[in-house]
């Protein structure tokens, strides 16, 4: 009797023993997956606005859109195609990628958001993720710092014997749809509606007018004074009934953090 | 470790330097110094503004000590901010509260897990500390459907914005969290928790028993303080933007300026107000001053007032380690007293827009 009371201790124990290590390495699991939760929402954060950013770690999904003002802006590499045909693979993605990067962080840095790489083309937004009264001057701001970064960018690979990249940008200012968009295996933050449309159509303008950087004249209502521009005729856009006054935005006449 | 500790944060922007004196006062009219004060002597009214706002925190009659601190964990994680997460959870251990317990908690607030009323309470917290959407009416209707009461709703903004004020000033100068965060942790901290939750409620105690001061009743910040009528936060922080301006450290014009970028950029008419008003008084016309908040800038701005716009419209929203990065900057260009000016000024700018826009005061 007392050695099977001893063996029932002892299983009993063991018993014990395995359930505190199980519950103690469940423990763990769940603070890691906390801990986790905790630095996915706040990533989140980052390329949707906080609000839908906790909706959809609430709910895995979110159908809300809202109108709002904001400045698209649109950029597109200029006589890529040529350089695509004749470029190693290998060699052109990492062009490509060396470019994003520093556009994206130009972008970042003046308050933008990259809403979409279209093959060479970009979308960044300002004023979607959060209000932000001053979108148009730093959509303009951004155009600015991406046309430095490339100019940097084109000097190293002309060290590596590439070709250099040219830049065209459209900025243009309205109200669009902001949301989550797309289908299940592939949802983007981005503003649909005229805005982005009119922006990447000012965008191809730049070739016509042989200007790097343009902007509408709803940009140009709301940009500071010190930004050097010029006027450009009216250009009849495609999808757009009326011709579109454009300005060249040249350069700023101040300094900017 | 918790998501926050893998929070990219800057080695700190200035060295400390401890002012004795200061500190006696401190520890005479408020019971305690808080370790940030070393880093803030240079600018007295901000490091009077710590203790007399940890004292009306203590104060407050309508929230549980236990929803204090959850909003402080709540809106220090919003706001990214380390030191004053780390400084919150050392607090509560202090107090008694298990690390099994406070990690139960963490993870009940970032998995919703809580009850509706307690959820109501944070959910609003984070709301006022983002502003993005801006807390309105809907929102105060959800805390009385809750259970709250309007005078525990105020308690909830204030306690919320005044979070946002300490979070800012720990981030700005990026006051070391390591040593911090590891006693956060640290067993030995429950062993001191017997004396630390007396000395936390002898304090309390204490806050609870000071009187109501009258507020000032007129001036550019009179509509906010009227909405904490009734509260001691009212004179405090009526006092507190007076002095703040009074101060000459930084001039007049550059925190005016300050001022009216962060509720402009917060859409806080009537922060922006109050900040126009105080240009106006110091020499800065009014068109001018308009057209300087609409592009962040201005070719007559002298090169203080022109560094300082576009960080003033920086701290609104944030990540911590660029905003560190820009503020070290600032730091070697202006003179010390004039940079810890201006973190407090910021501060206290996004602190009051905050509370102006949840309480939606006139």
């Amino acid at each position: 009797v007392t050695t099977a009371l001893g063996l029932v201790a002892l299983a009993l124990g063991v018993a014990l023993a395995w359930a505190w290590r199980r519950h103690v390495a469940l423990r763990r699991q769940l603070d890691d997956a906390s801990a986790e939760l905790e630095r996915l929402q706040q990533a989140l954060r980052r390329f949707a606005p906080h609000a839908l950013a906790d909706e959809i770690v609430a709910t895995g999904v979110s159908t809300h859109g809202e109108r709002r003002e904001v400045t698209a802006l649109f950029a597109d590499l200029v006589g890529f195609t040529p350089i695509a045909e004749r470029t190693d693979p290998d060699v052109l993605v990492r062009v490509l990628n060396g470019y994003y990067e520093r556009m994206s962080a130009a972008i970042a840095a003046h308050h933008g958001h990259l809403s979409t790489l279209i093959g060479d083309g970009i979308l960044a937004l300002f004023g979607a993720l959060q209000a932000n009264p001053w979108h148009s001057n730093d959509a303009a701001h951004a155009a600015l710092a991406m046309q430095r970064a490339l100019a940097d960018y084109n000097r190293e690979l002309a060290a590596g014997g590439l070709p250099a990249l040219a830049l065209g940008v459209g900025l243009h200012r309205g109200t669009g749809v902001a949301g989550l968009v797309g289908s299940r295996d592939l949802l983007q933050f981005t503003v649909v509606g005229p805005t982005v449309t009119v922006a990447a159509r000012v965008q191809d303008m730049t070739r016509v007018h042989r200007a790097e950087i343009l902007a509408t004249e709803a940009v140009l209502s709301a940009l500071d004074p010190r930004f050097q521009t010029r006027p450009l005729a009216p250009t009849a856009l495609q999808g757009v009934a009326e011709p579109v006054a454009t300005w060249a935005i040249i350069g700023f006449d101040g300094e900017r953090h | 470790m918790s998501g926050l500790e893998r929070v990219a944060w800057e080695s700190r922007v200035l060295e400390p330097r401890r002012d004795p004196a200061l500190e006696a006062e401190l520890r005479k009219s408020g019971g305690f110094v808080a370790p940030m004060v070393a880093y803030l002597s240079d600018c007295p009214w901000l490091a009077r503004a710590t203790g007399l706002l940890n004292e009306f925190s203590l104060g407050l009659r309508q929230l549980s000590p236990e929803v204090i601190d959850l909003i402080g964990l709540v809106v220090s994680q919003d706001s990214s901010c380390r030191y004053c997460y780390a400084t919150q959870r050392l607090l509560m251990r202090a107090q008694g509260y298990s690390e099994r317990r406070i990690r139960a908690l963490e993870g009940s607030f970032f998995a919703a897990q809580r009850e509706p009323r307690e959820r109501a309470a944070l959910e609003y917290a984070r709301r006022v500390s983002r502003c993005e959407p801006r807390p309105g009416a809907a929102d105060r209707a959800a805390l009385r459907a809750a259970g709250w009461s309007d005078d525990a709703i105020r308690e909830l903004a204030l306690t919320a914005s005044f979070n946002v004020f300490l979070n800012r000033v720990a981030t700005l100068l990026a006051l070391p969290v390591e040593r911090l965060e590891r006693m956060s942790r640290h067993w030995v901290v429950s062993l001191l928790s017997p004396v630390a939750a007396l000395r936390i409620r002898a304090l309390r105690a204490r806050a609870l028993r000071l009187p109501v001061p009258p507020a000032p009743r007129d001036g550019s910040w009179s509509g906010l303080v009227r909405a904490l009528d009734g509260l001691r936060a009212a004179a405090v922080l009526g006092d507190l933007l007076e002095v703040a301006i009074a101060s000459p450290l930084l001039p007049a014009r550059a925190k005016g300026l300050a001022f009216a970028a962060i509720a402009r950029g917060l859409g806080c008419p009537h922060g922006e107000r109050a900040a126009l008003a105080l240009l106006e008084a110091s020499g800065f016309a009014r068109e001018r001053a308009e057209r300087t908040l609409a592009n962040l800038g201005a070719p007559e701005l002298d090169p203080v007032e022109a560094a300082v716009l576009p960080f003033a419209r920086e701290t609104i929203r944030y990540e911590p380690a660029r905003i560190q990065r820009h503020a070290r900057e600032l730091a070697t260009a202006l003179p010390r007293g004039a940079f810890v000016e201006l973190v407090g000024v910021t501060s206290l700018a996004n602190m009051v827009c905050r509370l102006w826009l949840a309480l939606e005061a006139p």
